[in-house]
């Protein structure tokens, strides 16, 4: 480390590079896969790379898993940064010196492989049953070391540890098919996997699959839906989360453009991305720029009040910044990204919701979602519907994806429950691949529905 | 084969095993353009080494980076996967025999390969000055990159097997504040393209941004329509997914066994295709590309396969064994061609669908879907009316009955595929 820091500032001289920032991280992981009782992956390693930036103006970078040319990577960034330029300019700030270890109860180094073998082995029993012809099931575990350091002093050590476990199964039954999953994730150790009913969450999976194969298509055309915490998740992060990225905006490329300050959805809706939360799969000390992590309020009584940025785009609107720049490994440049975003609670309960609605749908869990944040449309899947009917819950429905404009449905929602949930890890894709959380409550909002009804 | 790669094959030959090692070396060049300007511009270089052993019916797997590892980091290397292979308990079937590789043409391109990193930057600021040039109240971005990358697999059966390959990538993104309108451009070449190339992008860009600002919802459709190649892609990766071979074995997948027919069309997935972005003389296991009919003439005709797949559903591996060091091969498609047809859809007059979005949301094993429509145009008497956020609604398979495919190709990075007409349903 002390070698590294000296290069880089003999390096920065020599070029004549105003900043850089350089990350060395080791990662160490074991992941395991089963499908049908057949052991498909198990293994461990360990990697240990530097990703190495500077800003001229314009920002150089260079990545390298090779310890003979780390060095090298070091010298190229800064050469690219001088070849570049640019006129941008980013937010420098003072330097931060810290050490934080994410602390876990039990260390997944201490876990034997067995031991987790027979944590995916057991969970494969629990998942046989009728009519279902695929089991599969998975586990993943990593520790990210990570040394930061930067042109202007800080020095920052982070410890990160996160675990992965997710099971699904496939229902088939006279030519249909249906699918059902269930994941669990946070920065946890093995308490995390200890804490899990899995009776209770592999009957319920099974239970789900079967359910689908005898659902209906749903209706189709914009009615009234009550979205589950899991689905009120995909919808905040799918909808407005990628439209208040700062690159996005900066780059003309979000409808909210221009909107800070402006009321944009209905008065009592709150929305918040935290990475501070403890234990969540979203949540990080630092961001790989160096900044402190904070618990960014985006909308506020419906008016939207900030931006997630990072470095650049703080000093592009004149931010403070606010700890919101990641990266998936050394090899990639931070990107502004979410951690844990979710709706805050508002006082209904699903009963009274449910009272509000004439005829529509109740539609639970995410399959996904993807959102064009320039046109303000969004579109995502559920695992599972059911059709309401005067107040009531009424049939399931399968296969069921959802599309609206942003706006529209930010403006059209209804009722916010009083039932937060945080509790749905996932992997967010921008180009790049990182870990994040979302939820909120029950809420009841209109949308287009995509049936085949 | 590299000198780290042969001490490491000398210290497996002590052993009692079977072996196989995947190694990669290379670097990439990648510039982004944000409003015009080149804001990120980027130099990696990565290499690695990754070993499978088999021991006792049972696979182990581990991996190094670099190139340039001590005797003692090999040894380790050794024992760690050995290590695994006596707890793993995932099923052995032995590596691939050689069997004579034929070399696919034009993947390497020597300018790609040679350019000074400087000169491949120029042409990026070129790229965003370009850019500006061409554009009328839009935001422009995009991306430049060139790579050049080894693979390389060495296995105890005799397999000795090495090749360079060259990349270069283009992308380009317009948007058009009021009305909201986007447009994006994006291709994947194996030789270096000329400025036309990069001006092509921006163009194209800037009239389907200008298109989708105009574009309105339409009202709710059924019948017959037109699926551009970008449409027809989203549709086909739902299909896909029910052709690989682990999904097979699995029974995750539609189908378990070849014959059944799934409509009237012809779908290869072929890595010989000359200077295709997907190709490639050997796959991620030694096993030489090939050409395989998937789909012929509408009845299917094998799965994609790697050599575990293939042994344990007691077929032959088609090639298809996708990886990196860092993991052991899965299943993957090189290039996807649907084959042309009859159809004469260069003018045809009705509702075509460009581009789709939300294909992951859909369900693969039931067929469902519904994709949010990005930018089609209903043509009347050569007048093109453009419309979005419609729902493009169906079921894969039942879709697929009803595909003709025109008569053009055209290709879009690893997919080639012509117009097609289907019935279809938007809402």
């Amino acid at each position: 480390m002390e070698w590294l820091i000296k290069k880089a500032e003999e390096l920065a001289r020599k070029h004549d590079v105003d900043y850089y920032e350089i990350r060395l991280v080791r990662v160490t992981s074991t992941r395991l896969s089963m499908s049908n009782g057949q052991l498909r992956e198990l293994s461990i390693n360990s990697e240990l790379g530097i990703g190495a930036r500077a800003f001229n103006g314009a920002w150089g970078f260079s990545s390298a898993n090779d310890r003979e040319r780390f060095e090298k990577a070091l010298e190229t960034a800064m050469k690219i940064a001088k070849l570049s330029r640019g006129s941008g300019r980013i937010h420098l700030g003072e330097p931060v010196t810290d050490n934080v270890e994410l602390k876990v109860r039990k260390s997944f180094k201490d876990i034997d492989l067995e031991e987790k073998l027979s944590l995916v082995k057991e969970t494969d029993g629990f998942l046989r049953g009728d009519k279902i012809v695929n089991r599969t099931v998975y586990y993943g575990d990593s520790v990210v070391e990570t040394l930061y350091f930067n042109s202007l002093g800080s020095e920052i050590r982070t410890v990160v540890p996160r675990v992965r476990f997710g099971f699904s199964v496939t229902a088939r039954e006279e030519g249909e098919m249906q699918q059902f999953w269930k994941s669990f994730g946070g920065t946890a150790g093995w308490e995390l996997v200890e804490g899990i009913d899995l009776h209770h969450w592999t009957s319920h999976v099974k239970e789900k699959a079967l359910e689908l194969l005898s659902a209906r298509f749903p209706p189709s055309g914009e009615m009234d839906v009550i979205a589950d915490p899991e689905l009120t998740g995909v919808f905040i992060h799918e909808a407005l989360g990628h439209a208040v990225e700062a690159d996005s905006i900066k780059n003309g490329d979000s409808i909210l453009a221009g909107k800070l300050g402006e009321r944009i959805a209905v008065e009592g809706l709150t929305v918040v991305d935290d990475p501070t939360l403890k234990g969540k799969f979203g949540s990080y000390p630092y961001d790989d720029e160096g900044i402190k992590a904070k618990r960014v309020e985006i909308i506020r009584n419906g008016v939207l009040v900030s931006y997630l940025n990072d470095r650049e785009t703080a000093e592009y609107f004149g931010l403070e910044p606010n700890g919101h720049a990641r990266a998936e490994s050394y090899a990639h440049q931070p990107l502004v990204r979410m951690g844990n975003t979710y709706v805050e609670p508002g006082d209904w309960t699903l009963e009274e919701m449910l009272e509000e609605v004439k005829r529509g749908l109740y539609m639970l869990g995410d399959k996904g979602g993807e959102v064009d944040t320039a046109n303000g449309t969004f579109t995502f899947g559920a695992k599972l519907g059911y059709v309401i009917e005067n107040g009531e819950i009424k049939e399931p429905v399968r296969d069921v994806a959802l599309s609206g404009k942003i706006l529209d449905v930010l403006a059209n929602i209804r009722a916010i429950g009083n039932d937060l949930r945080i509790e749905f890890p996932g992997y967010c894709g921008k180009g790049q691949w990182v870990p994040v959380d979302d939820g909120g409550p029950h809420i009841l909002t209109r949308a287009l529905v995509g049936g085949l009804r | 084969m590299i000198e780290a790669v042969e001490r490491l094959a000398r210290i497996l030959e002590q052993e009692n095993l079977e072996w196989e090692v995947f190694y990669q070396f290379g670097r990439s060049g990648s510039f982004e353009i944000e409003r015009e300007t080149l804001e990120r511009s980027q130099r990696k270089f990565y290499s690695g080494i990754g070993l499978r052993v088999g021991l006792k019916g049972r696979l182990g797997f581990s991996y190094i980076t670099g190139l340039h590892p001590s005797d003692e980091t090999l040894e380790r290397l050794v024992r760690r996967t050995v290590k695994l292979a006596k707890v793993s308990e995932v099923p052995f079937r032995g590596f691939p025999s050689p069997k004579g590789v034929r070399t696919v043409g034009n993947l390497y391109d020597r300018r790609i390969d040679e350019i000074p990193f400087e000169e491949a930057h120029s042409m990026a600021i070129e790229y965003s000055e370009l850019m500006r040039e061409l554009k009328n109240g839009e935001t422009l971005s995009g991306s430049f990159s060139l790579a050049v990358g080894t693979k390389g697999v060495v296995n105890s059966n005799g397999i000795e097997l090495e090749e360079r390959s060259t990349y270069m990538g283009v992308s380009a993104y317009a948007v058009v504040r009021e009305p909201p309108g986007t447009g994006s451009y994006r291709q994947t070449y194996r030789s270096l393209q000329p400025q036309e190339e990069l001006e092509n992008a921006v163009r194209k860009a800037i009239d389907e941004a200008r298109l989708s600002s105009r574009a309105k919802r339409l009202e709710a459709y059924s019948g017959e329509l037109v699926l551009e190649p970008e449409a027809v892609s989203a549709i086909f990766d739902i299909f896909l997914a029910n052709l690989y071979g682990d999904e097979i074995y699995h029974e995750r997948s539609r189908f378990s066994k070849v014959g059944e027919e799934v409509g009237d069309f012809t779908l290869v997935d072929d890595s010989t295709l000359d200077g295709f972005p997907g190709s490639y003389s050997f796959d991620g296991e030694g096993v030489p590309g090939q050409r395989t009919v998937l789909v012929e003439n509408g009845i299917l005709r094998n799965f994609l396969l790697d050599h575990t797949y293939a042994s344990f559903l007691a077929m032959e591996s088609t090639g298809n064994a996708v990886r990196s060091f860092r993991s052991v091969p899965y299943i993957g498609t090189s290039n996807v061609v649907i084959e042309t047809g009859d159809m004469e859809l260069d003018d045809y007059e009705g509702i075509i669908v460009r581009k789709v979005f939300g294909e992951h949301t859909a369900n693969p094993v039931s067929g469902d879907f519904s994709l949010t429509v990005e930018l089609g145009y209903a043509v009347k008497n050569g007048e093109l009316r453009p419309f979005k956020d419609n729902m493009l609604v169906g079921n894969v398979f039942e879709l697929l009955k009803t595909l003709k495919p025109g008569k053009k190709a055209k290709r879009l990075s690893t997919f080639l595929s012509p117009r097609v007409l289907i019935e279809g349903r938007l809402v």
